[in-house]
């Protein structure tokens, strides 16, 4: 009896088990592309998913890459440069005291549903930043703009500082003096948005996003692909070149590189250091390289507020005892030693700076004078990466000889970032700062004032006289005399040392040799309306 | 056993509840700032203060729990602080990836299994038993992460016929099912080894040899059917946890599954998306649990009869 019902469960089980894997199995994966045959179709593969395609959700760089192919802003970057140049907006001016500007719209752009684009889409999309509801990243870029504070606490149903006289021009009077205003409009948050659209789908609009830009959304399959393709409305005709671009997401970076060398994907941002010297010692493979220096600086954060980091010569003696070169070294070349805040592509920045070269001799004699002349422990706090770990690592030995013993803690981002903004949770912390726009502000303002304590000033520095500075070039419109203030500030920084200055990264890219005019921008991820193909084997 | 059955229900319905209070209490334990995950690392202090008063953090623990508990019971898990999507959504969308891997690498495992440990049962002792020991052990002892990549190496990137990760049909799914079900059938293997050894001792199987059937008669139709009865609850609990997601093999494969999302979320302090992972994959355990149990009520009726006793 036992036995005659036994006898069929676990078969029945396994069968079972087998045939729904197999029926869903052989018809699962993704929709097929259905692009036509001869499409020029960009192959490209990330290890993240695309966050998201709303232009008020997203701040990295995955999302602002697809966000800037689907929407546009008034004003640009140029491909390769962080020159601003039109884009719907065909000219600009701004009143000689920095509060107003006014922005020419082109009259024959067009969102991809065939409407055209008016000042109307520019303000709407603003007003969706500040909106409190929204949750946006971007609203503290637009909060000088005059009656955005009533807006945001519903007093008031538009932003007063903004007016569109008429569908071709929209005016920002801003409450204070911002020169580099015209810069915030660049990023992606202030792109034209079609309000009917996003109002529709509320939170999904990420989903169902329409835009002006060169291409529009055509499939978006979570943790598989994203395909972009041609938008037929696109101004600037007879751009772009391609037809489409497919993403696929969740690539890791070996599997990335796999991809490439099988020719199924046609650019890789990320090498793998494993196969990296390869790379560069294959002259095959080194001439498909791409390489610019960005707008970054990777730094040791010490804690201002914190022993033994209270005292400027031990943070000096640090300074010193770190040989940058040797990190320079780790990342296979990929990096240009740092000697102060700013890094080489930004405008103010000054070549002429010393900072601080190794020498521990020094280091030793400043921890004599600091009476740490025996050394002393402390904690470097850096987000979980292998990179990262070994640069960690190399400044641990680097300071080993020194008495000081560094001891490493490795966490995930989300934890990282809320204990760095806590003042007296973390000693010291590798990080960096990649620029939102190309003006000093962007670093020193937003890294080292006072203000920013328990934001992104995450070091707890403050220097009265830096302040003095930072606060009266904030304003200034005069481009020379506005660096030259910057140049100042910053020279006090690197005196006071809250940071070890590590090194700029060079960013590398190989593509395929049939990808032409891709180009790197250094602040920015890679535009795609000029990038075409020639023919090459699928 | 109608009784059997609600007993095992609520019982069921508790550890989730139990599970929801404790994903939510982790929630406010982490040092995660639900509005700096939200904003990213960039935002100013006047931000952060908007976002948290849009989505009510300013609000009591356990209002705010309340609030979560009824959402999450009429199904809504809330939305992703990084994809602002909903996170049911979410785990919709990468849920069959996940029970396909899953219901494959299953299938192959227990098939695996059982002929690795019926066969070496049946040469108990001598060189095919050793050798397939020898084999199983090395299969269980081979890490996952080890063996996707090289199986992505040294098959997909060498025949060309072999996707190189990826989710795209049948192809797609053979180099991740050998992955998942190597080591799990060399383990059923070596449990089914000891099981049919046993039986082999009992006699009942003495019996039927003693009635003069064959070896093979013997295995399949006397001694397989008692002996596979702990593969079902191994295999079971097995099943719940790749539904759950296997966070190794879908990152290395590329696949688009329950697994990758909760790995990104955990990386990005996603809590709404670590929550819903979470409570999703104790409902599968739950469930899973609760078939297996009447399984194998049906399969043992002395089980059957303990408990309607």
């Amino acid at each position: 009896m036992m036995r005659r019902r036994l006898k069929p469960a676990p078969i029945a089980l396994l069968l079972h088990a087998l045939t729904i894997a197999l029926a869903v199995g052989c018809g699962g994966g993704p929709p097929p592309l259905n692009l036509p045959p001869h499409a020029m179709v960009i192959r490209l593969a990330d290890a993240d998913d695309v966050p998201t395609l709303d232009p008020a959700a997203g701040y990295d760089t995955v999302s602002w890459t697809f966000e800037q192919a689907i929407f546009d802003t008034l004003v640009r970057y140029g491909d390769g440069n962080i020159e601003l140049e039109p884009d719907i907006a065909t000219a600009w001016e701004s009143s000689p005291d920095a509060t107003t500007f006014t922005f020419h719209l082109r009259g024959d752009a067009r969102f991809s549903d065939g409407r055209s684009v008016t000042s109307e889409d520019f303000r709407y999309g603003i007003e969706r930043v500040l909106k409190p509801a929204t949750r946006s990243k971007g609203m503290e870029y637009y909060r000088g703009i005059a009656g955005s504070a009533d807006f945001a606490a519903h007093r008031n149903p538009h932003v007063s500082g903004i007016e569109t006289p008429d569908n071709s021009t929209i005016v920002f009077h801003l409450s204070a003096p911002d020169p580099i205003f015209a810069h915030k409009l660049a990023m992606p948050f202030a792109s034209a948005i079609p309000r009917d659209v996003a109002e529709k789908w509320g939170d999904d609009f990420s989903r169902h996003v329409v835009g002006s830009g060169a291409f529009m959304l055509r499939d978006w399959i979570g943790g598989q692909r994203l395909v972009l393709v041609k938008n037929p409305y696109y101004f600037a005709k007879p751009l772009p070149h391609l037809d489409a671009i497919v993403e696929s997401v969740g690539v890791n970076q070996e599997l990335q590189w796999l991809r490439f060398d099988a020719g199924q994907i046609d650019a890789v941002v990320d090498i793998p250091p494993a196969e990296f010297p390869y790379v560069m010692k294959t002259p095959r493979l080194r001439e498909l390289i791409l390489a610019k220096t960005t707008v970054t600086t990777r730094y040791l954060g010490m804690n201002c507020q914190m022993w033994p980091f209270t005292d400027v010569r031990v943070r000096r003696a640090l300074s010193y005892a770190i040989d940058r070169h040797k990190l320079i070294a780790i990342l296979n070349g990929r990096g240009v030693v740092a000697r102060g805040v700013m890094p080489p592509n930004l405008p103010g920045y000054d070549p002429d700076l010393k900072g601080y070269d190794y020498d521990p001799a020094k280091a030793r004699a400043l921890l004599e004078q600091a009476h740490l002349a025996r050394g002393f422990e402390f904690e470097i706090w850096m987000r979980a990466d292998q990179t990262i770990l070994m640069l960690a690592q190399s400044i641990q030995q680097d300071l080993a000889p020194l008495g000081i013993r560094a001891r490493l803690k490795p966490v995930a981002w989300g934890p990282f970032l809320e204990a760095i903004r806590q003042p007296h949770t973390v000693q010291s912390f590798m990080q960096g700062w990649e620029a939102d726009f190309p003006d000093p502000e962007n670093f020193l303002g937003a890294l080292l004032s006072r203000a920013q304590w328990g934001s992104n000033n995450d070091s707890f520095y403050s220097n009265p006289e830096v302040e003095q500075l930072l606060g009266e070039a904030e304003p200034v419109a005069d481009m020379k005399k506005r660096y030259a203030l910057y140049d100042q500030a910053e020279k006090i920084v690197v005196a006071d040392a809250p940071w070890v200055f590590l090194y700029y990264p060079v960013t590398y890219i190989i593509r395929q040799p049939w990808v032409h005019d891709y180009v790197i921008n250094p602040m920015r991820p890679t535009r795609f309306e000029h990038v075409w193909l020639s023919p090459h084997p699928e | 056993m109608l009784a059997y059955l609600v007993r095992r229900i609520v019982f069921g319905a508790a550890v989730l509840v139990g599970t929801s209070v404790i994903t939510f209490a982790i929630a406010f334990v982490v040092p995660a700032d639900p509005a700096v995950a939200m904003a990213g690392a960039k935002a100013d202090p006047q931000t952060l203060a908007s976002i948290r008063s849009e989505m009510g953090l300013d609000q009591p623990l356990y209002v705010q729990y309340a609030r979560y508990f009824d959402r999450a019971i009429h199904g809504d898990l809330g939305r992703s602080y990084i994809r602002r999507e909903s996170v049911t959504r979410l785990i919709a969308d990468r849920f069959p990836a996940t029970a396909v891997l899953a219901g494959a690498a299953m299938g192959l495992s227990v098939m695996l299994g059982i002929a690795m440990g019926a066969i070496a049962a049946a040469y108990r002792g001598r060189a095919a038993d050793n050798i397939l020991l020898v084999i199983s052990l090395a299969l269980v002892s081979i890490p996952v992460f080890w063996l996707g990549t090289m199986l992505l190496i040294a098959v997909a990137a060498t025949i060309r016929s072999f996707p190189l990760g990826g989710y795209s049909g049948a192809t797609s799914l053979v180099l991740p099912t050998l992955t998942l079900a190597l080591g799990s059938a060399g383990y059923y293997s070596r449990v089914l080894h000891t099981s049919l050894c046993d039986a082999f001792d009992q006699d009942y199987v003495r019996t039927a040899r003693g009635k003069g059937l064959s070896r093979v008669r013997v295995m399949l139709k006397h001694a397989m059917a008692n002996a596979l009865l702990p593969l079902v609850t191994l295999a079971g609990l097995d099943l719940a946890g790749l539904l759950s997601g296997v966070v190794l093999t879908e990152t290395v494969f590329n696949w688009p599954g329950i697994g990758r999302l909760a790995a990104e979320a955990i990386f990005n302090l996603d809590i709404p998306v670590i929550m819903g992972t979470v409570l999703f994959s104790a409902l599968l355990i739950v469930v899973v649990n609760l078939l297996v149990d009447l399984l194998y009520a049906w399969l043992d009726p002395r089980i059957r009869l303990a408990e309607t006793g």
